[in-house]
């Protein structure tokens, strides 16, 4: 369980440094999966979704390469575990831990405590993935590429969208329950059941992670704007979520 | 939750209607109706309670009684289904975060953060609060000889117990609610921790206090209010308990005399009732002159000849059996 705001800092560090890692190894590997992309294309052919995402990367040169790598493979996959992990302790854990009635007693409101545990988490979550996002021209120049800050910060804005509906989920959970693990084990075990539908063609449409593939992020870098359709909807489906979150710790007993 | 009113705390604080009566002024607390379930368990029946300014407030009833939530009802920690509370002058709303800024609550169920080190611990239990209260809280901690620099974990149960004390002994308010605050304590730390709630209620402030040890009940309170079943069932005062002394007369008798004929042999007419316990007879007469028991008592040769009569005394701990009918501890 994460209490106070040097935990969130840590931990959100703590995603931010395996984020940055895994983006820094992708990028210095581009030109040897440039030069070899046709090979990659011949292998992933007996997976037709894996051949569609070759095939896309493919199209999207760098850009399809860094928003597949980055925004759909670590930040999706790690931000949907980090987001879970961050938020499912938020109530829960206390109440797990027995200092529920600690934490309630002090002269601060409950909308007060809610709310900065709310949005410590979501920080946590989605600092890093703007942050790790904003190194990526840097790294870029490594290898002799670019990409624009404002295609990167729009794919940011849409990914932390998406990772804020899961925190919210996680959190509302959190909110009512008393047990973070369970939390934390049935959503991380939704999460890879969805990701493993996305991985099936017949049914791929059916996939959350069909918000953040790398088809939807060429398409926001590509047309140059945010894809309303898909963010307002998130924004607003976190928002109900805070709010129903709220309702059950005003009315919670420790 | 009662969400009725919305006025700025000054504003409530001196209504006409809380002025008028004097229980809902400053340092008391007032309840009325209060009523209380989870799920099919009633918690708190229909309540009322008021308790004036100053003093030490005894809140008894074995477990599960209700004395824990009521005192939860009172701060705002459990939502309220049904009645008033006031407390410090105002009434309870939304989640009484205003009532918490008036009072201090520690809670009886003792379950701290281990990682946190003790001056941490302080800091959370008193976030809200000034860093005056702050150091207050260290100063008395330190005084009971808590090394404050360590780590929560590492302290023993009455350590922790004691850190939660300081902290809510430390903010300057006119109530201070406890919940089993010595619990766990070794006797020379639980009189220490009597000296300080006493020396506190003399200064002004009111301090409900909830136990089951009896000892220390006797020791600090005032008044004592008995909950059992989620019901008031005795509220007394230091003179309504001589009041009911009063009414009690306690004979003694030899070793290995066969009492159990005793209450019938001196009639029912002689008392309102009588019971037998060991060597002692006890009865509970129907006012406060025992001249027309004693005369029963001497009048009847049949009986044996008691070693000790009392009338008059009345401890705690008789006072809890004869209203819960078990032992306090």
């Amino acid at each position: 369980m994460i209490r106070g705001w040097k935990g969130y800092v840590v931990y959100g560090l703590g995603f931010l440094l395996v984020l940055e890692m895994m983006l820094a190894a992708a990028i210095y590997w581009w030109p040897s999966f440039a030069e070899n992309i046709g090979k990659y294309k011949v292998i992933a052919s007996p997976i037709p979704m894996l051949k569609q995402l070759v095939d896309q990367v493919d199209r999207g040169g760098v850009a399809g390469y860094v928003v597949g790598q980055h925004f759909f493979k670590g930040c999706a996959t790690l931000g949907t575990a980090a987001a879970i992990l961050f938020a499912s302790g938020a109530v829960a854990g206390e109440a797990h831990r027995g200092t529920m009635e600690l934490w309630l007693a002090r002269p601060v409101s409950r909308l007060r405590l809610l709310t900065e545990r709310y949005v410590l988490g979501l920080l946590a979550v989605i600092v890093p993935v703007f942050a790790s996002s904003y190194t990526i021209p840097a790294l870029l120049t490594r290898v002799d590429q670019t990409m624009q800050w404002s295609d990167l910060t729009r794919c940011s804005i849409h990914m932390a969208a998406f990772l804020g509906v899961v925190y919210s989920i996680a959190f509302l959970w959190s909110s009512l329950g008393s047990e973070p693990l369970r939390i934390s084990f049935v959503m991380l075990f939704a999460s890879i059941l969805t990701f493993a539908i996305y991985m099936v063609e017949t049914i791929t449409n059916y996939s959350l992670y069909r918000i953040v593939d790398i088809e939807v992020f060429m398409e926001i870098v590509m047309r140059n704007r945010l894809d309303w359709r898909f963010v307002g909807p998130m924004l607003a489906i976190s928002a109900v979520l805070y709010l129903l979150s709220l309702r059950a710790f005003q009315r919670r007993v420790p | 939750m009662n969400s009725t009113r919305s006025a700025p705390p000054s504003e409530r604080a001196l209504t006409p209607a809380a002025a008028r009566t004097g229980l809902r002024s400053p340092g008391s607390i007032s309840v009325r109706g209060l009523t209380q379930s989870f799920g099919d368990k009633v918690a708190l029946a229909p309540l009322d309670l008021d308790i004036e300014p100053g003093g030490v407030i005894g809140l008894l009833g074995p477990n599960g009684s209700g004395k824990s939530t009521f005192m939860r009802l009172l701060v705002g920690l459990v939502p309220l289904q049904a009645g008033e509370i006031w407390v410090d002058g105002l009434r309870l709303e939304g989640d009484g975060v205003e009532i918490r800024q008036r009072t201090t609550y520690a809670p009886g169920e003792l379950h701290l953060y281990g990682e946190l080190r003790g001056r941490d611990q302080i800091a959370f239990l008193l976030r809200g609060r000034d860093r005056a209260t702050r150091r207050r809280a260290e100063a008395t901690a330190e005084g009971m000889g808590l090394p404050l620099d360590k780590r929560v974990r590492g302290y023993s149960h009455g350590m922790k117990r004691q850190l939660v004390f300081a902290a809510a002994m430390a903010p300057d308010v006119r109530i201070r609610i406890l919940d089993e605050i010595s619990e766990g304590l070794d006797p020379a730390k639980r009189s220490e921790v009597l000296d300080l709630i006493e020396a506190d209620a003399k200064s002004g402030t009111t301090i409900l206090l909830s136990s089951h040890h009896l000892g220390e009940v006797d020791r600090s309170c005032e008044r004592l209010v008995f909950i059992n079943a989620g019901k008031l069932i005795a509220d007394e005062t230091a003179s309504s308990v001589s009041e009911r002394a009063a009414r009690i007369v306690r004979v003694t008798y030899p070793e290995g005399v066969n009492l159990d004929d005793v209450p019938r042999a001196l009639g029912e007419s002689v008392a309102e009732s009588m019971r037998v316990e060991g060597r002692q007879l006890h009865v509970m007469l129907e006012t406060d002159d025992p001249r027309a028991f004693l005369e029963a008592l001497g009048a009847n040769r049949s009986l044996p000849a008691p070693v000790a009569i009392e009338h008059g005394k009345l401890s705690l701990r008789e006072l809890y059996r004869s209203l819960y009918g078990v032992e306090g501890t």
